[in-house]
């Protein structure tokens, strides 16, 4: 039994799909911007859509004005709970950087 | 922005020339590596190491070496500008690890270092850490260093309602 966490990890360890979330971080975009940004085939890119779609950070759907218009779009919590994930990682760095920091600037001082 | 992927990254700005950065940062390690159970194994007298060559070991020795613990190789060893090695927490499986780059780039106040933290979308799906556990736990369970700080992690982690 997969978690949530696992299949969003998986569909990320791909550097195109990586490349997809950068894309729709900016706005949503149809199937075919999509492939054309990234110069890849529609079906090609349509099998990596479909692994983001399984793992839930993206969905597919309508435009407010224009429902026959499909475009990508991220799914924020998924997302969301991922971030979460890397923050407690970069707490952790963080907390060494300023410690090496500290210790970097005494020894010059002294 | 955080970039896309699984890499944590984090910067800071340090007041001396990048070859005094990365010397100070491998050299003195030990001197700057926290104390304390999330950063380190040992309880009592722990020495942090890094040996300074590709191929070196990072690890931890406890109670003057009856214990060691590796981390990981260094996979890059690049002065002034660049170090790399592997991370594994202590539950990791033997082919299981993580990477860590650490980049030190000149600046008019002296070095910006920036840490980068990726590679975990490889630690195997079905491992004790990962399996069926939400994001705090699977947190405590990475490793040792974290394993006291459940509580306060959980706590963080209610703390930022992160929408």
């Amino acid at each position: 039994m997969e978690s949530s966490l696992d299949r969003t990890l998986a569909a990320l360890s791909d550097p195109t799909r990586r490349g997809v979330i950068d894309l729709l971080r900016r706005k949503p975009r149809r199937a075919g911007e999509i492939a054309e940004a990234l110069s890849m085939s529609r079906p090609a890119m349509s099998r990596h859509l479909r692994v983001l779609r399984r793992a839930g950070l993206v969905r597919e759907d309508g435009l407010p004005d224009d429902a026959r218009a499909r475009v990508y779009r991220l799914e924020r919590a998924r997302i969301a709970e991922l971030r979460g994930w890397l923050e407690e990682v970069e707490a952790f760095w963080g907390e060494q950087l300023s410690a090496f920091k500290e210790h970097a600037e005494r020894r010059r001082r002294t | 922005m955080r970039p896309a992927g699984d890499v944590a990254t984090v910067s800071v700005l340090v007041e001396v020339p990048p070859d005094e950065a990365f010397r100070v940062f491998t050299e003195e390690i030990d001197q700057w590596w926290r104390q304390g159970l999330r950063y380190r194994v040992g309880r009592g007298r722990s020495v942090i190491h890094l040996e300074p060559r590709a191929g070196g070991r990072l690890f931890e020795s406890i109670g003057d070496g009856a214990r060691v613990i590796e981390t990981g190789r260094v996979t890059a060893w690049e002065p002034p500008a660049r170090l790399a090695f592997e991370w594994r927490a202590v539950n990791f499986a033997p082919t299981e690890k993580t990477d860590v780059e650490v980049l030190f780039a000149p600046s008019p106040s002296g070095t910006l270092v920036t840490v980068r933290h990726g590679g975990w979308s490889r630690i195997r799906a079905d491992h004790p850490a990962r399996h069926g556990l939400e994001v705090a736990p699977f947190i405590g369970n990475l490793g040792m260093w974290w394993a006291d700080l459940m509580t306060s992690l959980r706590l963080h982690a209610a703390g930022h309602s992160r929408a």
